[in-house]
């Protein structure tokens, strides 16, 4: 096979700046890289170890749950129950606790998750419905059972146990920022290297040629579903491990920010295009803002209009790059 | 002539294609004008600039010597323009009433609903009646032919100047055709310009006065007189070569076919799949003809999987075979090259790399990709289908010409090495050099000892390329034939829809009912004869050939009276007598002959009075275009 540069049509050399401009990874790292940059120029505390320790034990929860919710973006659907099902399955993470010991509540609390995701995946796929709507009545009926359950009392005086999944370190990181790095890692080579992950891409790229082509959307559309609402519980025990005491509110409006930061992430709500690392960039960027503005003592009231606005810049920001990187 | 309608230097370009490269076009008031060339020729894309659906990215247009720029569809209607296009836009949901004037929607003003009714109305009258339609039905209820005449009607609605018709006749049987044709002359006779779009000759030639001949982009031939071109010289001009270069037809003998593949056997899928059965052997190309919506693509589709089937038997490589999924048929050794690549081939956010492995990915076992395991294959598939091996790294297929984009997804099913290829419309979208190479592709793969089953609204190109023509009607198996033994027009005939088929069926009918014996409706080409319809099951007086058969003139059993075609009933040696009835359209197009056959000794009637009755009952009605338009 030859490959000569001068072939009419044959793809030139990607330069290192128009690598930086066509790929979202690239793309992510830098917008992060300057992001920080910005906010250490404005706050003179924002890049002191604590305050990093402290950015990365504040991702990890939304990182957790915008894992799942970039598997159901990729393809063309949305979790709106990410925030109701962290609730609920947090309040049976504390419940059973007494009674099945932290190992077994933490596997009833991960297993309750992923039935309920694997549900609002089967009633979408085989009801053909609008993953907006059943995740909306999936998201109504987490929180209601999560106050159900617990009769609206919270459960406070976990474990030193559970409380270590954030307190120790492994090799200088914290460990609970060590797992979302780790789960991150093996996400992307599920995406890249495994049939099941191209089949997502496949789903939100074209449905109905990957439908022809063999493969098998509608399971893989409801494992992804699935696999959402497994990360919620996720989400819920390590914010329970942070807390130490489990409410039923918990975890409420986690949907919007997992979506906002696969949004910020690059990846598209149509589906088919997206990357798992710009995730984990959008999660930082999410963290680092609002926790910049923090250390500019800005109004909470305020703090919604900033992020609302840099979402938007990205999302448009987004959209200009990856128009130029394909013309 | 005064031109109506001018345009000069036309450029267009989508992505990495050049479809439009300095075209110019006039179009006179008063005269149908073909715009002619093969697939992706640029005929569509031209259509389309007129009728303001896209912008040129450089050229002038003129209406009327006024230069026109129309930034949409709306201000295109605005100014007189309409356009009939071949995939309907209808709005299902609406009722015919509604759809003929959605048009009139876009327009500034308050709506008179009660003159858009009386209006509407009379359209229905004058055009509408032959296709069964009336106002208040919801379109969704309608046929296919039926919808292609309230697209019709909806441009007739808004007093349009220019209309263009872009392959109208896709959809429409021989019949329905004629009657197109007629609103078309009477278009022409007052005063409107009409382009014609089509790649059917026999079309072109009864309907238009000028031809256009676009090759690659740019105009070949500018208004030349129908008149003054011939058949074999505009084929020559659409396709810059012989036809018989592109199907290369000498290499479809010698070749035995095997074992049987495929047998389908009263198949139905509903709606559209209503009792199909045919056979497909090894190494041998089978054509799937009919018109659109006649349920080839289903048909194929339900063998494949993406459809249950309701009824039937499907036996594939010696056994019962059901595919539940597309998966089942492809680990079966099946594939599918599905008619619209965007919708069901292409992955967009795909590099070409991945795209080409998507079937094997969906073959594969296992968590991994195995893309390794098929480089090799991979490699000399790329040398067979000429695709440069550098542009597989492309991050995309979408700037990939149809041509090319068709070859990566034949690639993708080459690469399983398939027992049973089925390709749905394989030529659509692409242009003819690579449509050569892909019949060459095809045939190849046949000699392989792969059984190929070709589904095709093109009947040159089933009739070019098959071995044998399996002719679907309403979702019927009407009639199997090989693909050397029938012409066009015969082809044409034996796909027409049984709705439309429907007053010759009642003449039929009629005739055995008054007179006994056995009513038939044929076609001839030469010596060779095509039976599109009989009706009667008198021993006596079969003419020695049932509905859906094609047989040599002289091995019927009237082949007296073919050879004579007389007047008045013409008698067999055996006492058999029969009468022969041409029916023709209204320029004289041949739509083949009514007979009436009696056994030896019945009573003669009267000759002149059964034809007639035959005369008056295939009559194309001749309407008035007075006031419609």
């Amino acid at each position: 096979m030859s490959m000569t540069e001068t072939l009419p049509g044959a793809p030139a050399r990607r330069s290192l700046a128009r690598r930086l401009i066509t790929q979202i990874e690239a793309r992510m790292l830098l917008l992060t890289l300057v992001v920080m940059a910005g906010l250490s120029l404005v706050s003179p505390y924002f890049l002191t170890t604590n305050n990093l320790l402290n950015a990365m034990d504040q991702s990890v929860v939304v990182g957790m749950v915008a894992l799942g919710q970039t598997m159901v973006i990729l393809i063309g659907g949305i979790d709106l129950s990410v925030g109701s099902l962290a609730g609920v399955t947090g309040m049976v993470l504390g419940l059973t606790l007494p009674a099945l010991g932290l190992p077994g509540a933490v596997g009833l609390a991960l297993l309750t998750g992923a039935l309920a995701g694997l549900a609002s995946g089967a009633i979408i796929i085989f009801g053909r419905l609008a993953p907006f709507v059943v995740t909306l009545g999936m998201m109504s009926i987490g929180r209601s059972m999560a106050y159900v359950i617990s009769g609206a009392n919270s459960v406070g005086e976990l474990p030193a146990g559970l409380g270590r999944l954030s307190t120790d370190t492994i090799g200088g990181l914290p460990v609970n920022f060590a797992i979302l790095l780790a789960a991150y890692g093996g996400a992307w080579w599920f995406l890249t290297r495994a049939k099941g992950g191209r089949t997502l891409y496949a789903i939100g790229s074209n449905a109905e040629a990957a439908r022809v082509a063999g493969l098998s959307i509608r399971l893989w559309s409801i494992l992804a579903y699935g696999f959402s609402g497994l990360m919620s519980a996720v989400a819920a025990t390590f914010l329970a491990s942070r807390i130490l005491s489990i409410d039923p509110i918990g975890g409420n409006g986690l949907e919007l920010d997992a979506i906002a930061a696969v949004v910020i992430g690059g990846a598209s709500l149509f589906g088919g295009r997206g990357s798992i690392i710009g995730t984990l960039f959008g999660v930082f960027i999410m963290v680092f803002i609002r926790n910049g503005l923090n250390l500019l003592n800005v109004s909470p009231y305020w703090q919604g209009t900033a992020i609302g606005s840099i979402i938007i810049a990205a999302v448009l920001a987004e959209r200009l790059l990856s128009d130029r990187g394909r013309g | 002539m005064t031109d109506l309608l001018a345009l000069s230097e036309i450029w267009k370009r989508f992505g990495a294609t050049i479809a439009l490269a300095g075209a110019d076009f006039t179009l006179g008031a008063g005269e149908v004008h073909a715009l002619v060339g093969a697939n992706g020729a640029g005929k569509s894309t031209l259509s389309r600039v007129i009728s303001g659906h896209i912008q040129p990215d450089r050229g002038e247009l003129r209406l009327d010597g006024r230069p026109l720029r129309h930034a949409s569809a709306r201000e295109a209607i605005r100014s007189g323009i309409a356009m009939v296009t071949q995939e309907t836009s209808l709005a299902p949901d609406l009722s015919v009433l509604e759809n003929i004037m959605l048009p009139r929607l876009g327009q500034r003003g308050r709506l008179d609903w009660r003159g858009l009714r009386a209006r509407a109305g009379r359209l229905i009258d004058e055009f509408g009646q032959e296709a069964g339609l009336s106002l208040d039905l919801p379109v969704r209820a309608l046929s296919i032919g039926q919808r292609q005449m309230v697209e019709i009607l909806k441009a007739l609605a808004i007093d349009s100047r220019v209309i263009i018709f872009d392959e109208p006749t896709a959809s429409l049987s021989p019949m329905e055709s004629e009657t197109l044709f007629g609103i078309i002359r009477a278009l022409a006779a007052r005063g409107r310009g009409v382009i014609f779009v089509s790649h059917r000759l026999e079309e072109i030639f009864s309907v238009t006065d000028r031809i256009t001949v676009l090759r690659e982009g740019r105009v070949v031939a500018a208004g030349v007189a129908t008149d003054h071109i011939a058949p074999p010289e505009l084929v020559r001009l659409m396709v810059g070569r012989e036809l018989s270069d592109v199907y290369a037809r000498d290499a479809r003998s010698g070749r035995a076919p095997g074992n049987v593949v495929l047998s389908v056997s009263h198949l139905a899928a509903p709606p559209r799949v209503r009792d199909v059965s045919f056979t497909v052997r090894a190494g041998e190309i089978v054509g799937l003809a009919g018109l659109v919506g006649a349920g080839r693509s289903e048909t194929v589709e339900t063998i494949f999987g993406l459809r249950p089937a309701a009824a039937g038997h499907i036996q594939f490589d010696g056994q019962a075979f059901h595919a539940r999924s597309p998966r089942a048929a492809i680990r079966a050794g099946i594939g599918l090259i599905p008619e619209d690549r965007r919708g069901q081939g292409i992955v967009p956010d795909f590099s070409v790399r991945e795209n080409l492995m998507l079937a094997h990915l969906g073959d594969h076992r296992g968590p991994g990709l195995g893309y390794e395991q098929r480089t090799s294959t991979v490699q000399a598939l790329l040398d067979t289908l000429g695709l440069p091996a550098h542009r597989v790294l492309d991050a995309s297929m979408l700037t990939f010409s149809g041509g090319m984009q068709q070859k990566v997804i034949l690639a993708r099913w080459l690469l399983l090495g398939p027992k049973l290829l089925l390709l749905d419309e394989p030529t659509r979208g692409v242009d003819i050099g690579t449509r050569a190479s892909i019949y060459a592709l095809l045939r190849r793969i046949a000699a392989e000892g792969v059984a190929v089953v070709m589904v095709s609204s093109d009947f040159e190109e089933v009739i070019g390329l098959a071995d044998r023509i399996v002719v679907l009607s309403d979702g019927v198996t009407v009639t199997e034939i090989p693909g050397d033994l029938v012409d066009i027009e015969n082809l044409a005939m034996f796909a027409a829809p049984r709705s439309s088929a429907a007053r010759t069926r009642a003449l039929l009918t009629a005739l055995r009912e008054a007179h006994g014996g056995i009513a038939c409706w044929i076609g001839l080409d030469g010596e060779r004869l095509f039976c599109f319809d009989r009706v009667g099951d008198d021993e006596a007086a079969d003419p020695g050939f049932a509905a859906g058969g094609f047989a040599p003139v002289a091995a019927t059993r009237i082949a007296v009276a073919l050879a004579a075609r007389a007047e008045g009933f013409v008698s067999e040696a055996d006492g058999r007598a029969s009468l022969l009835v041409p029916i023709r359209g209204r320029r004289g197009h041949d739509l083949g002959l009514i007979g009436l056959t009696l056994p030896p000794g019945a009573v003669l009637p009267d000759a002149a009075a059964v034809r007639a009755r035959i005369e008056a009952a295939t009559a194309i009605p001749t309407q008035t275009i007075a006031d419609a338009a």
